[in-house]
């Protein structure tokens, strides 16, 4: 029965940044934002077709906002019925994919008709989709019926470059989403990034960075289709080796073995007397000259 | 000496009885013995009256023979030697039954009241030898001489060295990996079986002591009551009396153990002085004192001395002093005057005889608890005599009125509902927070676009996005989507990572279970090895050698079967490379070690 099933509720976030979108275009005219919202959709169909309960949201992400898609505020269940524009599915198709998709392409023309960049404004506002989504999540879960389960799941389609300076807001949407055991999985088109790798790792969700970009549709549905049940009985890429490693503070270099100020917990790469962010002062012993090897040491070089 | 009409046939000179010198004499009709230098025979028999002669050893000894004794349904006799003890079947000299005395764990016996008058011997292994005793007027005596014979040889012969033996045997039991380990190295003869148990037996000796401090288990304030005398079917009553009672009944009165102590065994058995001891009125509920021979009136008079000074004693925790809770009248109005309530003229005879009983209870209770004070006490003070063990508590010596103070205030503070009133701590001064937020991203963007650039690309973007409409049915074609599939299957190009994952997947359980205990061995060796560094005396020097010996022992007995196993089962994975190198190391260092000693002769 439908209320025995568990809701499954798929987030899509799409990086629409106008920039990196334009100059894709310009690069490899085969494969633009048109052909990208075109996978997205078939993704999105596909899985409102898998269980009649499954619910779906799609973000784009912009650098100056970010817009819900799907759903609509101003759109209910049964308005198609009555409009003027929309006779019912022009190709047989069920009903609540047309009108998903139609609304899907009007809102992304409108969005990316009231784009204006300014100044440096040119990155994606990912964290802040990210923390959109988790409250959508979060509202629909205070939505459901008592005795419903829900599981939910954001894939994040990335183009454009990380922003450094979104690093500690995104941090913090990736450990809200692992307290609500929220998966976040990854479609890389351009750069890797190590913020999404490690929101990948952190969550349980997968990690990929697509080859093929005009490919996109089969990636998605092949890799992210399928919820985290079905994930363990198919064989899908193996996890990517993250790296965790931290920035020293002085240089941004990334290092494995530092000196951490034991006030402030800031990282250097190199010894200083004083700690540059609390200004502690410290005193470091020097080691004793070595002497004939007591241990079993295993040999370091 | 022999009569003048008995022929001697044999005369053996040299032969010791009841560990005397002198010769024995096989005469016509008798056997007698003569110690040395006398001429009177010491011992003399009938050949009527041997049923049968026992082969002991020339060197053995016997101490007693007892006939008539079944074994297995045969009739047969028991001999008890210097060393063992061992039964012969009626008619033969061979002995069927022979146990040396080292083997035997103890004896049992057969209880008095049956038919079947038994002994029982049970070995070390487990084993049980039982010998029914059967003749019919002295099958009792026999049983108890063999008995008594033997309670005073088996503790001679018990194996001091088996206590180690069976503390190590413990030890392996106990801990699977340590038995492994064992087995590893010893049981393959790597190391020696001292060299195993050098570091561990000082630890054990430790862990032995600790739980030897285990608590003592208290008295049940009921034990008396749990000595219920049963009718014996003629007017009589059957006490039983285990020792655990008896023990009770000697820690809760100590006089009782005291006079114990002096009668037994001189004047009375245990048994008698039980029955007294139940007979007497001092044990029963109305404590007439008759004033007779009674073995116990004087406990009853120490009793009831111990109890007057109890409360003498009075209480002297305040806290509990339910005495000092009296009304004190001021006066008229003003609380009541109570006049003392335990007059002893207005009392009835029952109402002395409840008294009597409730003293009792009262001084057995105050006994029961007394045993386990005793105990700390006997421990702190040296001679027990000076303690305040009957009847009072111990922290009623501490009750000073300063103590009783800081209970009180305990009782009515709360550390919670103070006011707080902590240390400052420092404040954190930072002075450039800002480096917290930054990940371990770099600064700037990678690609810097001008101006022109993105406004290039943002109109470009308008345009396309103005015109676009779905066409999901030309979404994907044919090829892209075969080479994306190819890309995911198992093998493709994304999937290149996964089969390194699964080593342990790949590696039979039983082969990681060896390769675990070929760690724990090969770490346990090199533990000794590494051990030896710096080597500064001969000990150490010899252990070094002799541990490099080990190392290679244990790679040639154990390493290599197990790589040539691996070998045969295809696992291309290298499980040992680690191991080869921890042990590489040391050889290396034992070559170092050598050659710098060389150096230092020359």
């Amino acid at each position: 029965m439908a209320s025995d099933d568990e809701l499954s509720l798929l987030v899509i976030v799409v990086d629409v940044n106008p920039i990196w979108w334009g100059q894709q275009a310009q690069r490899e005219p085969e494969f633009t934002l048109s052909k990208c919202m075109d996978a997205v959709m078939v993704m999105s169909n596909a899985h409102l077709v898998m269980t009649r309960s499954n619910k779906l949201a799609i973000i784009a992400s912009h650098c100056r906002e970010s817009h819900f898609l799907y759903p609509n505020k101003h759109w209910k269940a049964g308005d198609f019925a009555g409009d003027e524009s929309s006779c019912g599915s022009r190709d047989g198709k069920y009903e609540l994919l047309t009108v998903g998709n139609d609304l899907i392409s009007e809102e992304i023309k409108n969005l990316m008709e009231r784009t204006e960049v300014r100044g440096q404004q040119t990155e994606t506002l990912l964290a802040g989709s990210l923390a959109k989504a988790l409250c959508y999540i979060h509202r629909v879960t205070k939505e459901l019926d008592a005795g419903q389960e829900m599981k939910s799941r954001i894939l994040v389609i990335k183009a454009a470059d990380d922003s450094a300076l979104q690093y500690m807001n995104f941090m913090n949407v990736i450990f809200a989403a692992q307290k609500q055991s929220i998966l976040i999985d990854a479609c890389v088109l351009d750069a890797d990034s190590g913020l999404l790798q490690q929101a990948c790792d952190i969550t349980g969700g997968l990690y990929l960075k697509v080859p093929q970009k005009i490919a996109l549709a089969q990636y998605l549905l092949w890799v992210f289709l399928p919820d985290s049940d079905q994930r363990s009985q198919l064989v899908l890429p193996p996890p990517v080796h993250v790296d965790y490693r931290a920035a020293c503070f002085c240089h941004r270099n990334l290092i494995e073995i530092g000196y951490v100020c034991s006030v402030c917990l800031s990282i250097f790469c190199n010894f200083s007397p004083i700690c540059t962010t609390c200004e502690t002062a410290f005193k470091i012993a020097l080691p004793h000259a070595m002497k004939a090897k007591k241990k079993k040491l295993k040999p370091t070089t | 000496m022999a009569t003048s009409s008995e022929e001697v046939l044999l005369v053996v000179k040299r032969v010791r009885q009841k560990k005397q010198d002198g010769a024995l004499y096989l005469m016509a009709e008798r056997v007698a013995w003569a110690p040395e230098g006398k001429d009177r025979f010491s011992v003399s028999h009938l050949y009527a009256d041997i049923r049968c002669t026992a082969m002991a050893t020339s060197s053995e000894e016997v101490l007693l023979v007892v006939k008539r004794v079944r074994q297995k349904k045969q009739d047969g006799a028991l001999y008890l030697m210097a060393e063992r003890v061992a039964w012969a079947p009626e008619g033969k000299d061979r002995f069927s039954v022979s146990h040396l005395y080292a083997d035997i764990r103890c004896q049992k016996i057969s209880p008095d009241g049956k038919s079947k008058i038994q002994l029982q011997l049970v070995l070390h292994t487990g084993e049980t030898t039982n010998f029914h005793f059967t003749s019919e007027s002295s099958a009792m005596k026999d049983r108890d001489a063999a008995k008594d014979l033997l309670q005073q040889l088996l503790p001679k012969f018990k194996r001091k060295a088996n206590k180690e033996l069976e503390e190590k045997n413990r030890m392996l039991q106990e801990d699977p990996l340590l038995f492994q380990l064992y087995k590893d190295l010893v049981v393959s003869q790597v190391i020696s079986a001292e060299e195993f148990w050098a570091n561990r037996v000082s630890m054990n000796s430790v862990d032995h002591s600790l739980t030897n401090s285990k608590q003592e288990v208290g008295i049940s304030a009921a034990f008396l009551a749990d000595v219920r005398p049963q009718t014996d079917g003629c007017n009589g009553l059957r006490y039983n009396l285990t020792s655990d009672i008896i023990e009770s009944i000697f820690r809760t009165y100590p006089a009782v153990k005291q006079k114990y102590g002096e009668n037994v065994p001189h004047n009375l058995t245990e048994k008698e002085f039980w029955t007294r001891f139940f007979q007497s009125h001092y044990f029963h509920r109305d404590r007439i004192s008759t004033g007779s021979q009674d073995l116990f009136a004087e406990c009853g008079k120490l009793d009831e001395q111990g109890l007057k000074s109890m409360v003498g004693q009075g209480v002297r925790n305040s806290m509990v002093d339910l005495t000092s809770l009296e009304d004190k009248s001021l006066d008229e109005g003003y609380g009541i005057s109570s006049g003392p309530s335990t007059s002893s003229h207005n009392k009835t005879l029952k109402e002395n005889s409840n008294a009597a009983i409730i003293k009792r209870f009262n001084h057995h209770s105050a006994m029961v608890l007394a045993t386990g004070l005793r105990k700390q006490d006997a421990q702190n003070e040296q001679n027990g005599e000076t303690s305040s063990t009957d009847g009072n508590s111990k922290d009623s010596d501490f009750f000073q009125p300063s103590v009783k103070k800081v209970k009180l205030q305990e009782a009515i503070e709360y550390a919670d509902l103070e006011q707080e009133n902590g240390r400052k701590p420092v404040a954190l001064n930072l002075k450039k927070s800002d480096r917290y937020s930054h990940g371990p991203t770099p600064v700037q963007c990678q690609q810097y676009a001008t101006s022109q650039d993105i406004i290039n690309s943002v109109n470009c973007i308008r345009h396309e996005i103005a015109d676009y409409t779905p066409r999901l049915t030309q979404v994907l074609s044919s090829s892209t989507a075969s080479t994306a599939i190819a890309a995911l299957s198992p093998g493709g190009v994304l999937m290149q990572g996964g089969t390194q994952q699964a080593i342990n997947q790949m590696v039979p359980n039983d082969t990681q279970c060896e390769l675990k205990h070929l760690y724990v061995a090969a770490g346990e060796l090199l533990r000794h090895f590494w051990s030896c560094f710096p080597v500064n005396t001969p000990f150490l020097e010899e252990k070094v050698v002799k541990m490099r010996s080990n190392l290679e022992r244990f790679q040639v007995t154990k390493l290599c079967p197990f790589q040539e196993k691996m070998q045969r089962q295809y696992l291309s994975t290298n499980l040992t490379g680690h191991l080869e190198e921890m042990l590489q190391t040391a050889y290396n260092k034992f070559h170092a070690w050598q050659t710098r000693r060389m150096l230092r002769k020359t």
